[in-house]
């Protein structure tokens, strides 16, 4: 009888950790988590990056682009991307969530459409709604805020267009196909999947090189990103749209209390790391002492090899600690109208798609054909509005956007302080959760058909 | 974290909504539109492939006032049934 008992629970925590929707608070709870772990492990996560690298290769395959892009596999962008769809496909797997899902011909096009705007988006805002809005606030960017702005008036511009569609286009709209696999190849491929991740993670951490082993830790937490969003079916277009199509306010209020958490755990680590180690200190400690120092001038020749290895090692602390927690390689210059028009397009684009940068990827994961054919046209316009931005100096010069044409670098400590920061957004997310929660009883905001 | 609701067998309904391949937010949004076209009290069935829509119909009918009679495994896709308010 307890047996029985013991192999219920058994089967109902593996029902709870692999078939049910998730909750949408935990999810974006563990989503906070999470990418508060990568940033401290040391980058924020992005889709557009990996988007882009993918697209890259597209261009180089055909011929467009000369120079070769970085390998998918060395590309830490791409390496977030990969573990992250990863991470999803294994869930929808043990999930029974995945197959082959092939939309009716009229979704395809609006997947080309949708790829291209985000793309576009995606280059004017310095992000997708991950890098360019969620973990942009995140990391205490202001750019972030213009993009939210831009994505909700894109958001509802979109629904208005959806609205105008179903009313006049009657081609190509019905007729999907769904190609399915008995759930028991499906729980197979899912735990071969998790076998894989661990054997890539160990893979990348034996490689000698210092940035190829830190891939490990970027693989696995990037599939945990990928996992819960497609258990909790967390999407973030979801949460700009829902308020205003149904009234349904549970996503954005669990977006807005995610944001405000990676907020706070961002601010500890860029607060309390610069203290300690960033560039800025061991430039100011160690690098003006060194660099005053004059090897050949010293005779005793075993203190002047110490002495040209302290330099070096003093060198080499000064451009790790810029590559991890130092704020201004995630601000972009695009506080203005870059991101708010970045936002609209790629809000507007996001609406055709059905997903977000981070919503495609998922369900990508899921076995959603229109997604897969949004990935190669949001990839391929956004490397060539990168390639043509970075010719022209759109976003300005050096990690400080000196010259921007698209808005300003602003990283809001520096502005405010670490305090005022943190409470305006704070004030910001508690202002957009009660006007969604307001609007879910009111219906104030929601766009009639 | 809700469980599945079964709907009972042999329901008759009024109309048919294909939503196959369809992903979010079309499925909803041709369900809302589509139940206009049927009157109150009479049955929608909606069939679907995309796994958001297990949640978003029974919360929209939740919100709209529609009773959600549940959804049934077919062959490679899932029908919901929607009754009217």
């Amino acid at each position: 009888m307890s047996e029985g008992l013991f192999s219920q629970k058994v089967k109902n925590f593996f029902k709870l950790l692999c078939q049910t929707e998730w909750n949408a608070t935990a999810s974006g709870l563990i989503i906070a988590i999470l990418s508060i772990l990568i940033m401290a492990w040391w980058r924020p996560w992005g889709a557009v990056g990996a988007i882009r690298n993918w697209g890259e290769w597209i261009l180089y395959g055909i011929g467009i682009f000369g120079q070769k892009p970085s390998s998918v596999l060395i590309s830490s962008g791409s390496v977030i991307g990969i573990g992250f769809v990863a991470g999803a496909f294994i869930s929808a797997c043990l999930g029974n969530d995945f197959s082959f899902k092939f939309p009716p011909p009229w979704e395809l096009v609006k997947a080309i459409i949708a790829g291209i705007l985000m793309g576009v988006g995606s280059a004017f805002a310095g992000g997708c709604n991950v890098g360019g809005m969620y973990n942009a606030i995140g990391n205490l960017a202001a750019n972030g805020f213009t993009m939210w702005l831009g994505l909700i008036i894109g958001v509802v511009l979109g629904l208005k267009y959806i609205y105008w569609e179903m009313e006049h286009v009657t081609w190509g709209t019905s007729g999907g196909k769904n190609f399915d696999f008995p759930y028991g190849l499906k729980i197979v491929i899912g735990l071969v999947g998790i076998a894989a991740l661990i054997w890539g993670a160990y893979k990348y951490a034996g490689m000698s090189d210092d940035y190829a082993a830190s891939l490990s830790g970027i693989l696995l937490i990037s599939a945990g990103l990928g996992y819960t969003m497609q258990r909790g079916r967390w999407c973030m277009v979801q949460a700009f749209r829902e308020p205003h199509m149904t009234g349904d306010c549970t996503l954005a209020k669990s977006v807005a209390l995610s944001i405000l958490v990676l907020a706070v755990g961002a601010a500890v680590l860029k607060y309390a790391v610069p203290q300690r180690g960033s560039s800025v200190a061991v430039k100011s400690v160690l690098m003006d002492v060194v660099e005053d120092i004059d090897t050949d001038e010293i005779q005793d020749e075993e203190l002047a090899d110490t002495l040209d290895d302290l330099t070096d090692a003093a060198e080499q602390a000064v451009v790790s600690a810029r590559r991890v927690l130092d704020p201004v390689n995630y601000v972009r210059g695009t506080f203005g109208w870059g991101a708010i028009l970045g936002g609209f397009l790629f809000g507007l684009g996001a609406m055709f798609a059905g997903g977000c940068g981070s919503g495609t990827l998922w369900r990508v994961g899921e076995g959603q054909m229109k997604l897969w054919l949004v990935v190669p046209f949001f990839g391929i316009s956004n490397a060539i509005m990168t390639k043509w931005f970075r010719a022209i100096h759109m976003e300005g010069t050096g990690p400080m956007h000196e010259g921007s044409k698209l808005g300003i670098h602003l990283y809001l400590p520096d502005a405010l302080g670490y305090g005022w920061t943190l409470a305006i957004v704070a004030l910001a997310m508690a202002l957009w959760y009660i006007i969604v929660d307001w609007n879910e009883d009111s219906n104030k905001l929601i766009v009639e058909m | 974290m809700s469980d599945i609701k079964v709907a009972p067998e042999g329901l008759e309904v009024a109309r048919t909504l294909d939503a196959k391949g369809l992903s979010c937010p079309m499925p909803l949004l041709r369900t809302k539109k589509e139940i206009e076209k049927i009157n109150s009290g009479e049955i929608l069935e909606i069939l679907g492939t995309d796994p958001g829509s297990r949640n978003d119909i029974p919360g929209w009918c939740a919100r709209a006032g529609h009773e959600y009679l549940g959804e049934r495994e077919d062959d490679g896709f899932i029908r919901f049934y929607v009754k009217k308010k």
